[in-house]
């Protein structure tokens, strides 16, 4: 006798749906396990993922060099000294550190006036080359980014991030080649950066107009001088290897104690990943533990109520026995009825989960777009499928081998 | 023709107590009987029929059923026996409850391998010539005590087995059903020559049957021949 034909299959289904809460009773505890589970683990990978939006566009392998009073004394400079960045430092680093693929400058100002005809906002206004793109990718909405010519010619145009877009054109649409004044100058608008990470350095990228770095050195009078350095290393490169050197290399040019930390601030995104990755994997660990946990948990559930129900089917068993069922049928049987309740089960589970999850990206879209994947892979629940199956396997080997040891005698007696 | 053939079969249980309930039962019945089986309640009247149906064991002695030696059976050799050979009745019906009687009916066949169409079409006849064609889809709580032990008839019938044991087969059912099932019993005897073997402790019943073999304290006593039904004072059922 074949143990997976369809008429096989009808026994089992009958003997499932037969017996409506004997069989919720036992699928309950799968059920729950994989709801957790999947829930879990979509919660987890979705939180991750809204997390890594904020450092969304930021070069994994960058880093930043800013000035800071300085906090040792040094050839005979008292501590907490201010000094300031300068464009020589961008050459220096290039010359003088080969590990590096890219450096460039921006110039930061805070808090400046912005008017657009009759609306006024404040925001910052950040100088930069078109270098800085690869620095902190921006996501253009409308238009360009600032170009190596915007720079090589001074042109008074700017790029504005998606913040400054909402308060200055209220009323949407393509904003390139009108015109807004920043502190009293006229910049013409390339472009706009939807960009919306918000960890930035210095000052967010959806509250800043971003004009060519030239141009922001001219019209602020700030000479040479730079509010921060930036720069990526090449591939391969750890960042945190490279770090003593840069600080090495911009200390020296300024009469700085090199191991100054404080004075020569300096961050890197490496490590803020490495953190945030670490953090994660921690979760994801948890997720699973706690998931599994309450898996096996459910299984075992499976297990003892199957054991209590084979129990209570002495006789159903019994009968069968009598009237000619070998103990491999109805090992066969329990075992299969097992793999479908948990099979039935967790599919149930992974179906709610997946439309809890749903529901979730769908309050997490604005505009269409989607912020962070909350969905479980078609992978996992493919794992988690097989997985049940086993499990099931699992589950009934106990009973049904208490099933097969039932002699129809047994069954029979006294009734 | 001997069907079945019983020699010095003792049959002790050990839970706790021994005790010693088939004290070397020697007996033959043969094919086409109808026999009934009486005695005083615990003179091991449904161990033997247990024995005789391969659902217990014995300890020493021998046990031919159609010639062959019925001893050490593996569980799937038994099972097959029991589901051609042998077809059983049982006082409390041992109907499946979340099956429909006809369903119930159709689960030897399952068990057999036949598709689920022919052994459906198998039970509806064998349950329409009981007359219970009506009641097919009905589940046992939904029927009589007699309606259920002519399912469980139909249920022994379907395999077409050559021997039917039936313990108490009339014990839960009242007169005039007993008189019935008896009925139906004696025409499957005469008609298709099945071997019937009915314990009882009821006269009546027993004198339906052709041969009244009666056990006491787990040893054959009189065997009274019964072709005349004048057993009992010729006794009708209660
Ligand atoms: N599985 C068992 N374990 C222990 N003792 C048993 C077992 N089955 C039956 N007995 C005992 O064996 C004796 C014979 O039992 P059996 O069921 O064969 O009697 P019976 O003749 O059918 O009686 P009744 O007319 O009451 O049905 C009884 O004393 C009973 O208690
Ligand atoms: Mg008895």
């Amino acid at each position: 006798m074949k143990w997976f034909d369809k008429d096989t299959f009808r026994e089992i289904l009958d003997s499932i749906s037969r017996n409506k809460s004997r069989s919720l009773l036992t699928g309950f505890g799968v059920f729950w396990g994989v709801f957790m589970l999947m829930l879990l683990s979509g919660g987890g990978q979705g939180f991750k993922n809204l997390i890594t939006k904020e450092f969304e566009g930021f070069a994994q392998n960058s880093g930043f060099v800013f000035a800071n009073q300085t906090s040792k004394p040094y050839k005979g400079f008292k501590k907490g000294r201010s000094w300031d960045l300068n464009l020589a430092d961008v050459e220096r680093l290039r010359n003088l550190v080969p590990e590096l693929e890219l450096v460039t400058g921006t110039v930061n100002l805070w808090s400046r006036k912005i008017v657009r005809d009759d609306i006024v906002a404040t925001f910052s206004v950040r100088g930069c080359t078109s270098e800085y793109a690869q620095i902190e990718c921006p996501q253009m909405r409308y238009g360009r980014y600032i170009t190596e010519a915007d720079n090589a010619q001074e042109r008074k145009v700017c790029v504005i991030g998606k913040r400054v877009y909402n308060e200055l054109f209220p009323n949407g649409g393509d904003p390139c080649g009108q015109r807004i004044s920043v502190d009293g100058a006229y910049y013409t608008v390339v472009g706009v950066d939807w960009n919306e990470g918000s960890v930035s350095i210095m000052a967010n990228t959806s509250q800043c107009v971003v004009i060519p770095i030239n141009q922001a050195r001219r019209a602020y009078n700030m000479g040479n001088k730079i509010t921060l350095l930036c720069f990526t290393g090449k591939e391969g490169v750890v960042m945190s290897d490279i770090t003593p050197r840069v600080r090495e290399v911009v200390a020296r040019a300024h009469y700085l104690d090199p191991t100054d930390e404080q004075g020569v601030m300096m961050f890197d995104s490496q490590l803020i990943f490495g953190i945030i990755d670490n953090l994660f994997n921690g979760i994801s660990f948890l997720v699973w533990l706690i998931g599994l946990g309450t898996l096996i948990a459910g299984v075992i559930g499976v297990s003892n109520i199957m054991m209590v129900s084979v129990k209570e089917r002495t006789t159903e068993i019994g009968i069968r026995r009598a009237i000619g069922a070998t103990p491999n049928q109805v090992l066969g049987q329990i075992i299969s009825e097992s793999i479908v309740l948990t099979l039935v089960a967790g599919m149930g589970a992974i179906v709610l989960s997946v439309l809890i999850l749903a529901g979730v990206e769908m309050a997490l879209t604005e505009e269409g777009i989607l912020k962070a994947a909350f969905q479980v892979s078609f992978g996992l629940a493919v794992l988690a499928t097989s997985l049940l199956t086993v499990l099931g396997v699992a589950a009934g080997i106990m009973p049904a081998l208490r099933a097969m040891g039932i002699k129809p005698v047994d069954a029979m007696r006294d009734k | 023709m001997t069907l079945i053939e019983l020699q010095g079969i003792n049959k002790t249980y050990n839970n706790g107590q021994p005790l010693h309930v088939l004290k070397g039962i020697d007996l033959n019945i043969d094919r086409g009987e109808f026999v009934s089986i009486m005695g005083a309640s615990g003179s091991g009247k449904s161990t033997l029929l247990n024995i005789l149906g391969i659902l217990d064991n014995y300890d020493t002695g021998t046990y031919m059923l159609n010639g062959n030696l019925i001893k050490d059976l593996s569980e799937t050799q038994a099972a097959d026996y029991r589901n051609r050979m042998i077809g059983f009745i049982f006082q409390s019906f041992n109907l499946i409850s979340f099956k429909t009687a006809v369903e119930n009916v159709e689960l030897p066949l399952y068990y057999q391998g036949v598709p689920r169409k022919k052994r459906h079409e198998m039970a509806m006849d064998y349950l329409e010539r009981l007359g219970l064609g009506q009641w097919a889809n009905h589940f046992p709580n939904q029927m009589s005590g007699g309606q259920k032990q002519r399912v469980a008839i139909a249920r022994a019938l379907i395999t077409k087995p050559e021997i039917i044991l039936a313990d108490e087969p009339t014990g839960a059912l009242d007169s005039k059903t007993s008189v019935e099932v008896m009925q139906l019993l004696k025409q499957l005897n005469k008609q298709q020559g099945i071997t019937i073997i009915v314990v009882t402790h009821e006269g009546g019943v027993a004198n339906e049957t052709d041969k009244i073999i009666h056990i006491k304290d787990g040893m054959i006593g009189q065997i009274e021949e019964n072709t005349s039904h004048n057993a009992w004072g010729g006794s009708v059922i209660k």
